[in-house]
């Protein structure tokens, strides 16, 4: 009697009702897998240091852009009425009124500091976004060609490489540039291009044989698209890096030029020619020099440490970790 | 014409090398007919994947090269055609599935936009109308909850899944032609069979011809109307897959059916090979390439025979001079294997005494 029952319970056990969630069960173990951005955003997230950076950098992107109107410390070039002492002095001491105080003519260092740090990150981000477009344009035909075509691309590039870059930066701002910040950018740009051109190439020359190129080949697909849909994508990690690292690189190069002051002209602030400014009264008031070198050091070094976390969350063996 | 929808005639691929020239293919000439599917044999490194390879004009450049011979798909020779008109023969008329799905999905791309890329090259569909097709063409091959799968990432995918996954790009814009190079050997047993049903069932429902290219005889004989036996670039023996299965006639086809492991035969006995290693292809011997592998090799094979239909037959084709079917000859052949077991046997227990006595 109790066998019997039992085959009856297994008998309604299996009607097709009850195989309907395996499908179900299929769809949710789909949606469980995360997707691979999910996954380098999570690893990106672990690495504390890198995320430290990230943070100071959106905290100062907001200070520079959005610092003047909310403390309405936001006209940099006006000459503030300092009493005389303060200009013997090298200018006021921070105080409530100027929290950076000022320079021995009565320049908001506060102001100025958020209005260069503007210009400095726009250079920095400009410059290397035209680079970048620069070096995956020439690195990308020369590695996916090769051959002749790739022989001259990376000669030209060598050669831009050989050349002192300070040098040519000096001679070249002295020449061609008014002083604005776009001409710097385009300086800067064509002559920061060549790293990730060669970096560039070399993805370019290992992924190409890649079976999945192979076969985008063999559906038919045109080499551009084979370049720019199947190739670039895949190198877009050490890309990504580079260019983190890049921005940190030009911001450097912003300031240095601008320090010796052929990059960014006065009354335009940057944190170059802040420093510029404030090396002739580094003995009786060192803050000016301090502060905008602060800033440039602190920056560059958040750009570092994001470009090594992404270089760690964009581990070309992506898997489920 | 007609009769054949691709035809191979005497094609010759070389790649250049700093030793000279590797002869990969070397003369092969073979047929498939709208619908058919036939199968390319061979051991390793005997010229199937160059053949396919040559077929989509796909030879890595600048390496590879044609040396000859001519390939006919619908009346026209690729090797003619403009780089342009074989971007529209590629995937559109000819499909081709790999080896290692694992490797053959781009990691960066989802399933269905890899699916639909074909289309919109070929068919110029827009893109919510490829992903359409996408996911229909992703339930013909049987992936479950498709409307979901199309938008996961080929990691997502296990290995069975992702060759379903290229057999579907092969096919989205149905190709008259599909070649599969070896498509099951990265998969797991169980799968591999699913995979050929797969392949075989949608082949015939499109009406697609199939060039199927593996080591494995089991899959050939499962699935393909007609085979094909290279050797060393060349084709050593053609004929319907009833017909070479029950009718042998080249020592190579001898060899490689004796070499499948069998689960009747006795435990520990010692399975059957085809002793040494084909020849070097930069050098190739001027006779037939297997005689030195060859047990029933005789002075004739210094010259290399021709691919000769088998008398009484006149679709099976086979390049030996020698009638493997003869009792004479096949008693002969005996007696050399076993001379030549005992041999190596005496050479490898000197070694092992040899070895002993170091110790």
């Amino acid at each position: 009697m109790e066998i019997f029952e039992q085959i009856n319970l297994n008998q309604t056990a299996v009607t097709p009702d009850e195989l309907e969630p395996l499908l179900e069960e299929t769809v949710e173990l789909v949606q469980k897998r995360r997707s691979q951005g999910r996954i380098i955003f999570d690893r990106f997230m672990r690495n504390r240091t890198a995320v430290f950076g990230l943070l100071f950098l959106i905290l100062m992107v907001l200070f520079c852009y959005f610092g003047p109107t909310v403390t309405s410390h936001n006209k940099p070039d006006l000459l503030h009425p300092i009493p005389l002492n303060a200009v013997l002095e090298g200018g006021l001491r921070p105080t409530l009124q100027y929290p950076f105080g000022t320079d021995d003519v009565g320049h908001d260092w506060l102001a100025r500091a958020m209005a260069g740090g503007q210009i400095s990150l726009l250079v920095g981000l400009s410059s290397m976004l035209i680079a970048i477009i620069l070096g995956i344009g020439i690195g990308s035909v020369a590695g996916f060609f090769g051959g002749i075509v790739d022989n001259l691309l990376m000669r030209f590039t060598d050669v831009f490489l050989s050349v002192p870059l300070y040098l040519l930066l000096f001679v070249l701002s002295a020449t061609f540039t008014d002083g604005s910040p776009k001409s710097i950018i385009i300086l800067i740009a064509a002559l920061s291009w060549m790293y990730t051109a060669r970096l560039v190439r070399g993805e370019f020359l290992a992924l190409k044989e890649r079976e999945y190129v192979l076969a985008a080949r063999t559906i038919g697909a045109r080499n551009f698209h084979l370049m720019f849909r199947h190739i670039l994508p895949n190198a877009a990690g050490p890309i990504i890096v580079s260019a983190t690292l890049l921005v940190g690189n030009n911001i450097i190069l912003e300031s240095v030029l601008s320090f010796f002051g052929f990059g960014i002209q006065p009354p335009t602030a940057s944190w170059g020619n802040m420093i510029n400014l404030g090396d002739n009264l580094f003995d009786v008031n060192p803050l000016l020099v301090f502060i905008p070198g602060m800033l440039i050091f602190l920056t560059v070094l958040s750009f570092n440490l994001v470009g090594d976390g992404l270089r760690d969350a964009l581990d070309p063996y992506m898997t489920e970790r | 014409m007609g009769e054949y929808l691709l035809e191979v005639q005497d094609l010759k691929t070389y790649f250049k090398v700093r030793a000279g020239r590797v002869r990969a293919v070397d003369g092969v000439s073979f047929g498939v007919r709208p619908g058919e599917k036939v199968g390319v044999v061979g051991e390793s490194g005997c010229g199937k994947s160059v053949t396919a390879l040559s077929i989509m004009r796909l030879l890595p450049k600048p390496a590879g090269e044609y040396a000859g011979g001519g390939i006919l798909f619908d009346d026209q020779d690729l090797l003619d055609l403009s780089e342009r008109e074989m971007r529209r023969i590629r995937g559109g008329k000819i499909g081709m599935i790999f080896q290692d799905p694992m490797t053959c999905l781009n990691p960066t791309m989802t399933v269905g936009k890899q699916i639909g890329e074909a289309l919109r090259i070929h068919l110029k569909l827009d893109k919510d109308e490829a992903q359409k097709r996408a996911i229909s063409l992703l339930q013909q091959v049987g992936i479950p909850a498709a409307e979901e799968r199309v938008n996961s990432y080929p990691h997502q995918f296990s290995g069975g899944m992702r060759q379903r996954v290229m057999i579907a790009i092969a096919l989205a814009c149905n190709p008259k032609l599909l070649i599969a190079d070896e498509p099951t050997t990265a998969l797991d047993v169980t799968v591999q069979a699913q995979i050929l049903e797969l392949i075989n069932g949608v082949c015939s429902d499109f009406g697609t011809a199939v060039i199927l290219i593996t080591h494995d005889l089991g899959v050939v004989a499962g699935m393909c109307d007609r085979v094909v036996v290279m050797y060393a670039g060349k084709v050593v023996e053609t004929a319907t897959t009833n017909e070479l299965f029950a009718n042998p006639r080249h020592p190579y086809t001898l060899g490689l059916l004796a070499s499948v492991p069998r689960l009747d035969e006795k435990r520990h006995a010692q399975l059957k090979t085809i002793e040494g290693a084909p020849p070097n292809l930069i050098k190739p011997p001027s006779g037939c390439p297997f005689m030195p592998r060859c047990t029933f090799a005789r002075a004739i094979c210094r010259t290399n025979p021709p691919l000769d239909p088998v008398e009484g037959n006149a679709n099976h084709l086979k390049a030996c001079w020698v009638n493997v079917t003869d009792p004479k000859e096949q008693a002969y052949a005996e007696r050399r294997r076993l001379a030549r077991s005992e041999k190596q046997q005496a050479v490898v227990k000197e070694i092992a005494a040899s070895m002993l006595e170091e110790k």
